[in-house]
């Protein structure tokens, strides 16, 4: 944290939370934080440029076991970002699966100050961590997956709430992460006898329904002040006509109420669940539906998951999926299964603007942005490393705000584009304020991080800033491409750590985690059953199991209470 | 024609260990166009520092060159410690005088090689372009890929008068390999297109091939995997013909291997 | 006298967590409960390095941690090749502050499992690894593999633990509903409790690996009579077995990484692995052997990229196993100076190998002494870590787990002795004015 005076002169305020659009404005900076006025400052000249709150990405894989089974699988790829050590940086490697210290520097050269590793294995919740603290620059979080748990699915069958509650909570706390992360829930169990489930199958042995997860997981997460709600990946991701399965899985949460106005599902990387068609010969893009429902229901959230042209390595909780897109391709393959938890599949993916199918992908993930009214149910991801590498959001960005690039990119891809997918034929163009939106204001508010001084430039907010080097009148979208890869300026809690794209400084970033906070009695009650199962069906013991303090070196705890009725 | 003459000098592999000096950045193309004091400048690595090539080498140069391709090099002097010769090339020549070190002529695209000794492991790796000739033995991962790579060489021709070791064109994806001596085990692993000839023997040749073709003159120790398909008659002899590799499954098995 | 409980074995790959010792006076002087005989022996200490020491006219000269401290960091920063070496039986805290040193140096890192699961990492760079966490093996696997491994004395808890004689939540019975299949070259106390004790001839895994996949995707009709040493009806007969289970799990071990094809093998039994899933649900682990390397090679990917074997001479990580593994560069005398650290390779390493690091500056961070101390030119003592140090450590199954500081000690811990010599070495760079 810098302890100086930091003035950002005369640039162009992009400050959705605040209700700031494009207002020429000075920020104030002091002890890290924005405040009212300084005296005696360095001064930053944003003249005639684009400011906006650091970038907060709601979800990207960038830290943990698959992450790293990922490196270890892709040398080829770990070779292909390699960058020579500096007085500031460390060596660089990767391109999309990079190394944590690139992770730290490429973001914060796009403006980002924080993101969310979307999926932590329980179990290996240390390993997240060790790669956390080893991000430069970035405050993080992480949220553990709660969905295929062994207790979770025996409280949902047995419809105790309280104690599924009680179970998160211990969850969230031994994790130390953010909140519930949900992915293909019960089918990832199922994995585990090379099965896998749809939102209405039976697991196997559990005899609970995905849909009933995803309900029961919904109602014991409200019962905290908990800021996010739950985020979920449902399930049959990826298969052709999901899209219905997609919006069934939404009417799930329909009648629970969250706890504050924030919607009680965010469902994420909605691409890869918005398909049409029924086989890959005639898959389409069903983007219009999702769409629709997103436009009249304010319970679900969503994010892109966009795709990026060119090689990438998908991974993901979904065990099944990822074991039938190596199938698929038949390129390598990792899988990890956690026991009574979760599982891990990885395998490198390429998406080809000459293929029909990567094409009706690419145009989905826009089109999402494109046919939903209102920004501030959007956030924008590209899942990454599966639909694409961070690295590729100033692309999406571009062309979001320019139609005539979209065009330009549609005449080099497959035809199908034209037929089976809507993109052509949408003209909205994003302007500054949404882009801000969909990619620091939605995530902040969200995730409840804009109560704790991220994704907004009011007085009190961390002084977490992003100057793009453009006007905001420019309208040339590869000039909007290059602006939104390498800042002119990137600050972070008061400190300049990016300028003129390159960093300058890479102080370390802080863990955020929750504290949900439940009766000791419900405690108690629950962890007779928890226990037994450590001592029956866990490979480590139950004392051994909680991440220790020595794991968060710079934490900041969010406290939610249990809330009264 | 020009041609540069770098010797390496003694002092250079004398010390308590023997270094290798990587000359990546000595290719006819990089310096093509070059004074011999610009030359002498050029840098290269000699473990974690940089040095002068005239530091390091006796540095002499003959002719001129209108283009990359009248470049010829000439390296001598105790190449066995002197990496990455002829790494990337695009045009000219390069001739090593001695036994060389390791990625002799990797990633190349155009130009020839010729090494008149043994080359350590991986030359010609992941090759694109352009010809290779070892005039003695090639170790291992001869013409081979990058790990984790599904592709090895793609394009040019490399001859290998002596034997190899083993991994031989392992993923090899194009372009042609051919061996006058023997191979060590799984020649053409993972072998997808081109050919590879081995006029000596090979010991489990072909393994997880889906394209391809291997031709095999001398004796060959078959992998257990691999469906006789007939005779074919080859440059006047007879060999017999597999498909292959059904260890990968049928569908997939689309490389041919012929063997004596 | 204190009990202390979920004491974390600090030896092999299997990491027991469930330990019970008992304390007195600053000394564990009993473990009751948890540990096979090799982790008792750790846990109940021995003979160690007393004393920091510089060798001196063929003499060790012992010295304060300071002198020797700096001679360490003077021998690394002058030299143009170091190599630094070991890092499996430390802790992660440790092997960052190494990738750092490798780093800034420009030197060459690696770890023990170029001698020992490298391959197996290798054969993971080419077609990636499908496995689980040991808690899956217990609760669900009913076909249990064991091939080129002999874990009832190399991983002794590991079959009661994790896999065939554990009992699980699908798995009640134990040994009873479950079958065993050990694959070998001869006779060894594993293949004695196997139901099917399969004999290859030695460096014949290669092909025989290559005919169950064969088979098991319907095509034995091409499979010879006999492959390896192996005859075609137990070739059958194994494939059967894999058919008719719920849950197969193979772990290996030496006897396939180092012989015949070598990391080829793995990249074969992985391959064998998924053919078997397409018949039932199939997972393959390596039996990793020192209780952190597969935290060390953890910690180098996601700081590197790269898991071992790691060149950094450029300023950026270079990857080449083969080319820039500890036995190659010694093998080759390419490095002129070497630290090694929580390993033995003068115990492990190949003759030739050896004669070179006998020649060159040698730094050893250990806490015990052992046939590298013979020649190594300084010599650091360190805690115990699991003992004296706690930290983070990756068990064979990639689960972190945080090893218990149980006893206090005066010895420096290996995170804090590497962070004084890179201090010392970017204070001599500094000085000389780079």
């Amino acid at each position: 944290m810098a302890d100086g005076e930091l003035l950002i002169r005369n640039g162009v305020v992009y400050d959705p939370i605040n209700g700031v659009n494009g207002e020429k404005k000075d920020i104030c900076i002091r002890d890290g934080k924005v405040v009212e006025s300084v005296t005696n400052p360095k001064v930053i000249d944003a003249e005639g440029r684009v400011v906006m709150p650091g970038g907060v990405d709601i979800h990207a894989h960038i830290a943990g076991g698959k992450v790293n089974a990922g490196r270890i699988m892709r040398p080829e790829d770990e070779r292909k970002g390699v960058e020579p050590k500096t007085k500031v940086c460390r060596a660089q490697s990767g391109y999309s699966v990079p190394n944590t210290f690139a992770t730290g520097y490429r973001y914060a050269r796009m403006g980002y100050t924080f993101v969310m590793e979307a999926a932590m294995p329980p179990l290996a919740a240390r390993h997240t961590h060790e790669e956390m603290v080893d991000i430069p620059i970035l405050d993080n979080a992480a949220m553990p997956l709660i969905d295929n748990n062994w207790m979770t699915m025996e409280y949902v069958k047995s419809g105790d709430t309280d104690l599924l509650a009680a179970y998160i909570a211990w969850m969230i706390k031994a994790t130390k992460g953010y909140g519930v992360k949900v992915v293909n829930p019960g089918g990832t169990e199922a994995w585990g006898w090379a099965k896998n489930c749809d939102l209405n199958d039976a697991v196997p042995y559990f005899d609970v329904t995905p849909a009933e997860i995803i309900k029961g997981l919904a109602e014991a997460t409200e019962k905290f002040e908990m800021p996010h709600s739950i985020h979920v990946h449902g399930n049959m991701l990826g298969h052709p006509g999901n899209y219905e399965m997609t919006k069934d899985t939404y009417d799930v949460v329909k009648g629970i109420k969250p706890y504050r106005d924030r919607p009680t599902m965010h469902a994420t990387h909605t691409q890869f669940h918005s398909y049409g068609g029924t086989t890959w010969g005639n898959f389409e893009s069903k983007a219009g539906a999702i769409a629709d429902y997103i436009n009249k229901n304010d319970h679900v959230s969503i994010d892109l998951g966009s795709v990026i042209l060119g090689d990438t390595t998908t991974m993901t909780a979904d065990g099944p999926m990822e074991y039938s897109l190596y199938q698929i391709t038949g390129r390598k393959w990792t899988n990890h299964d956690v026991e009574l938890e979760t599982g891990t599949g990885i395998t490198p993916f390429l998406y080809s603007g000459k293929v029909s199918v990567h094409t009706i992908q690419w145009a989905i993930g826009q089109e999402l942005a494109l046919l939903v009214k209102d920004p501030w149910k959007i956030a924008l991801t590209t899942d990454h490393p599966n639909a694409g590498p961070f690295i590729g959001y100033p692309i999406i960005i571009s062309h979001l705000m320019s139609k005539k690039r979209r065009d330009e990119s549609a005449e080099s891809m497959h035809k199908a584009i034209f037929d089976r997918a809507e993109l052509p034929s949408v003209d909205r163009e994003y302007d500054l304020n949404e882009i801000a939106i969909i990619t620091r204001g939605m995530a902040a508010k969200t995730l409840g991080l804009h109560e704790h001084g991220k994704g907004h430039l009011g007085v009190g907010a961390d002084a977490d800033v992003a100057i793009y080097d453009m006007s905001p009148e420019e309208k040339d979208a590869g000039k909007i491409q290059k602006a939104f890869l390498n800042t002119k300026y990137t600050i972070k809690a008061g400190e300049i750590v990016v300028k003129d794209g390159e960093v300058v400084a890479a102080p370390p970033g802080r863990t955020i985690f929750v504290t949900p906070e439940c009766d000791d009695k419900l405690m108690d009650e629950m962890l007779v059953t928890l226990k037994d199962k450590f001592a029956k069906y866990y490979s480590v013991t139950f004392n051994n199991y909680p991440v220790q303090d020595a794991y968060l070196p710079n934490p900041y705890e969010i406290k939610a209470p249990w809330r009264s009725s | 024609m020009q041609t540069i003459t770098l010797k390496l000098k003694d002092a250079a592999m004398s010390g308590i260990a023997q270094v290798p000096v990587e000359v990546d950045a000595l290719t006819p193309d990089k310096l093509f166009g070059k004074s011999e004091a610009e030359l002498k400048a050029v840098k290269v690595w000699w473990g974690n520092k940089q040095e002068a090539t005239g530091d390091l080498f006796d540095v002499s140069v003959a002719g001129d060159a209108g283009s990359a391709d009248e470049v010829k090099i000439v390296m001598e002097g105790d190449l066995t410690r002197v990496k990455r010769i002829g790494d990337g090339m695009k045009a000219g020549e390069i001739e090593a005088r001695g036994d060389v070190d390791m990625h002799c002529g990797a990633m190349m695209e155009g130009g020839k090689v010729v090494v008149e000794g043994n080359a350590n492991c991986w030359a010609g790796r992941e090759m694109r372009g352009g010809e290779l000739v070892i005039e003695g033995d090639a170790e291992d991962n001869l013409c081979a890929m990058y790990r984790g790579e599904d592709k090895g060489m793609t394009g040019g021709k490399v001859t290998v008068n002596g034997n190899t070791g083993e991994l031989v064109g392992q993923y090899m994806a194009g372009g042609e390999i051919l061996i006058k001596g023997n191979v060590d085990r799984l020649a053409g692993l993972s072998m997808r297109g081109g050919k590879i000839t081995i006029e000596g023997d090979a010991q489990w040749p072909g393994p997880d091939m889906i394209g391809g073709e291997i031709v095999v003159k001398g004796k060959t120790e078959m992998m257990p995997s691999f469906r006789p398909d007939g005779t074919e008659s080859i440059e006047g002899a007879e060999y017999k013909k597999y498909l292959g590799d059904l260890a990968m499954g049928e569908k997939k098995a689309k490389g041919t291997l012929y063997v004596r | 006298m204190v009990e202390v409980t979920d004491v974390v074995c600090s030896l092999c790959g299997c990491v027991c967590d469930d330990i019970v010792v008992e304390v007195e006076n600053n000394e564990i002087v009993k473990v009751k409960r948890g540990a096979c005989s090799v982790g008792k022996s750790k846990l109940l200490g021995h003979e160690r390095i007393k004393s920091p020491a510089i060798r001196e006219n063929g003499e060790l000269r012992e010295c304060s941690y300071d002198e020797a401290i700096k001679k360490a960091a003077e021998i690394l920063y002058k030299s143009r090749r170091p190599l630094l070496y070991g890092w499996s039986s430390t802790v992660c805290e440790a092997d960052k502050v190494g990738v750092e040193l490798t780093e800034d140096l420009g030197a060459v890192m690696d770890n023990t499992a170029s001698v020992c699961h490298g391959p197996s990492v290798l054969a993971i760079n080419d077609v990636g690894l499908p496995s689980c966490t040991l808690g899956e093996v217990k609760n669900r696997a009913d076909l249990v593999i064991y091939w080129g491994a002999n874990p009832s004395q190399a991983h002794a808890n590991h079959m009661k633990r994790y896999s065939y004689v554990s009992k699980g939540y699908w798995t009640a019975e134990g040994k009873k509903g479950k079958k065993m299949v050990v694959v070998d070259v001869r006779k060894t106390m594993t293949t004695k409790m196997a139901d099917v004790f399969v004999q290859i001839k030695q460096g014949y895994d290669y092909p025989v690996f290559s005919a169950l996949r064969a088979i098991l995707r319907g095509h034995e009709d091409v499979v010879p009579d006999e492959v390896g040493g192996v005859p075609k009806e137990q070739l059958l007969e194994v494939a059967n077995m894999v058919k008719e289970s719920k849950f197969m799990m193979t772990f290996f071990g030496m006897g396939v990484t180092h012989t015949g094809a070598r990391h080829n093998n793995i990249v074969n039994a992985i391959q064998f692995t998924r053919a078997a899933h397409l018949h039932t649900k199939a997972n393959i682990m390596p039996l990793r052997g020192h209780y952190n390397v597969a935290g060390i090679n953890q910690v180098c990917t996601w700081e590197t990229g790269f898991p071992f074997a790691i060149d950094m001479s450029r300023g950026y990580a270079w990857y080449n196993p083969g080319e820039q593994s500890a036995t190659d560069l010694l093998y080759r005398a390419d490095c002129d100076a070497a630290m090694i650290i929580a390993s033995d390779p003068g115990a492990h390493f190949p003759g030739e190998s050896l004669k070179h690091l006998a020649k060159i500056p040698v730094i050893q961070i250990d806490p015990y002494a052992n046939p590298t101390t013979e020649f190594a030119d300084v010599v650091i003592p360190a805690a115990v870590s699991g003992i004296e140090a706690e930290g983070n450590v990756y068990r064979m199954d990639n689960i972190p787990i945080r090893l218990r500081k149980i006893l206090d000690t005066d010895y420096l811990p290996d995170e804090e002795i590497l962070e004084r010599i890179l201090t010392e070495i970017r204070a001599m760079r500094e000085k000389e004015g780079e």
